[in-house]
Parts: structure tokens; C-alpha cells; sequence
């Protein structure tokens, strides 16, 4: 018992990397199940966004740097934010051929 | 010591119920504020993780200028009240399946490798890319990207409308 509380009151880098993998995996839930473009989207973006944490969360409790690390994590949000609207645009593309934004509909119509 | 405990457990479940609410919301503008509560939120973790720099950065392109681009493109075409839609459930478990299967490898890569390899690899790339560059020497290429982008983009936009005016 005194273990256990000593594991949840010693926030450590194992913490963050939880946190990480939750958000990975929920990410990618959203990418399977969503229907939604734009859901899909902003999926692949939770997605980045617990790449980030686990970066930033090596460069705090690693002896590495963290400016390092920062810099990592803000090439990464860059590149994301860039490929998240280049998808929109895509995405908008799609709405105006074909009024909707279901994937399941736009491949019933390429099939 | 407590304060640092209770604020990392609160972003934590704030973190999760928001990334949750993308997903599941019911409705299109339910997502998006999500959306933006899972930026604020994610920003504020960084801060406990003493890079306010790279928070600061998440909070204003992600937060501000990407939450306002989706929500006015989501606007333009009349879908900010889009009902939440799910694929068929075999989908959804075979999906659900497959997540699961894949945490499960993450677990066990993480207690197999937890104590040496991630942080062997960690420290080489940091060693390698330190050693020659500081922090300076990294932000400044960093403008020359945004500012290669932004140029790019105007070519390929004049290019485009030249090309549409053709066609």
C-alpha cells in the first residue's frame, strides 16, 4: 500500500509517458472510428500531441537538455500544424465535389 | 509537493476527458471546443514540465491559429452542428481490437526496455545534435522554415490562379 502511494505521489517521467500512450491510443481510436474527416484530423493531431509530451518529458527528466528537446517538440507541432491544414484544404476540395464529408460515403462512390 | 501531485493528476484527467470529447462528441462545435480545452490543457502540462517556450508556441499556433482555421472552414460549409457518426460496430470492435493489441505492445516494450534502451537513444540524438549546435543556432533555421514556407505558398497560390485563369 505504502508503494503504491508513493508511486502515485512521485510524479516521474513513467507518469508523463502514461499520459503519452493514453493519448496515442486514443488518438488512434479516433482514427478508426471516426466517420468524420475532420474528426479524423484532429485525431492524427492528439496523436502528435502525445509524441510531444513524451519528447519534453525525456528532455526534463533525462539528463539531456531540455532546450533540445523543445526544439524537437516544436518541429514536430510545426510540421503538424502545417500537414493538419494542407488536410483541410484537401478536405475542402473533397466538400465541394461532393457535398459531404463521410468517409465511408466518398468510398462507397469511388467503388 | 501535494500542489505539483494534484495539479499533474487534474491536467492529466482533463487531458484525456478532452482528447475523449473529440472523439465522442455529439456534436461538430462540441469537438471543437475540445479541441481548444485539449490545447490549453496540454500547454499548461508543458508548463509543469518547465518549457514554457514550447507552450507558449503550442497555445498560439495550435490553440488560436489552427482552432480558428478549422472553425471558420467548418463554418463556411455549415457543418458545426454535424450529428456525431460512428463506422458499423464490427468496425468499431475490430478497431477497438487493434488499439488494444497495440497498447499492450506498448506495455510491454515499455517494461522491457523501460530502464535502458529508451534512454540510451534519447541521450545519443541529444548528445549528437548538441554537441555543435545551442539553442540559438536551432531557432534561427526555424525562421528560415517558417519564412521558406510562407514564400512557397505564395508562388504556389499566384501559380495556381494564373493557372485557373488559363483553364
Amino acid at each position: 500500500m505504502d508503494d503504491f502511494l508513493s508511486f502515485i505521489l512521485n510524479i516521474g517521467l513513467f507518469h508523463y509517458l502514461v499520459l503519452a500512450m493514453i493519448l496515442f491510443l486514443i488518438g488512434l481510436c479516433g482514427v478508426l472510428i471516426s466517420r468524420n474527416l475532420v474528426r479524423i484530423i484532429m485525431s492524427l493531431f492528439i496523436m502528435t500531441v502525445s509524441v510531444v509530451i513524451n519528447f519534453l518529458s525525456f528532455g526534463c527528466y533525462c539528463d539531456s537538455s531540455l532546450e533540445d528537446a523543445n526544439m524537437m517538440g516544436i518541429f514536430i507541432l510545426l510540421i503538424a500544424v502545417v500537414q493538419t491544414i494542407v488536410a483541410l484544404v484537401i478536405l475542402y476540395k473533397i466538400y465541394q465535389a461532393n457535398e459531404y464529408l463521410d468517409s465511408e460515403k466518398i468510398k462507397d462512390k469511388e467503388n | 509537493m501535494l500542489e505539483e501531485v494534484f495539479c499533474f493528476y487534474i491536467l492529466f484527467f482533463a487531458i484525456i476527458v478532452s482528447a475523449i470529447g473529440i472523439i465522442l462528441a455529439p456534436r461538430m462545435f462540441l469537438a471543437m471546443i475540445s479541441f481548444f480545452l485539449l490545447i490549453c490543457m496540454t500547454s499548461l502540462l508543458y508548463l509543469t514540465l518547465n518549457a514554457s517556450y514550447i507552450a507558449l508556441f503550442q497555445f498560439i499556433l495550435c490553440g488560436v491559429v489552427l482552432g480558428v482555421y478549422i472553425f471558420l472552414l467548418l463554418k463556411k460549409i455549415g457543418r458545426l452542428n454535424l450529428k456525431l457518426k460512428l463506422v458499423p460496430v464490427l468496425k468499431i470492435i475490430s478497431g477497438a481490437f487493434f488499439t488494444v493489441a497495440f497498447g499492450v505492445l506498448c506495455c510491454l516494450f515499455m517494461n522491457e526496455e523501460f530502464e535502458n534502451s529508451l534512454y540510451s537513444i534519447f541521450n545519443y540524438i541529444t548528445e549528437k545534435s548538441s554537441d555543435i549546435v545551442d539553442f540559438a543556432g536551432h531557432v534561427f533555421p526555424l525562421h528560415l522554415v517558417i519564412l521558406l514556407v510562407l514564400i512557397s505558398a505564395i508562388v504556389i497560390r499566384v501559380y495556381l490562379i494564373n493557372r485557373s485563369e488559363d483553364v
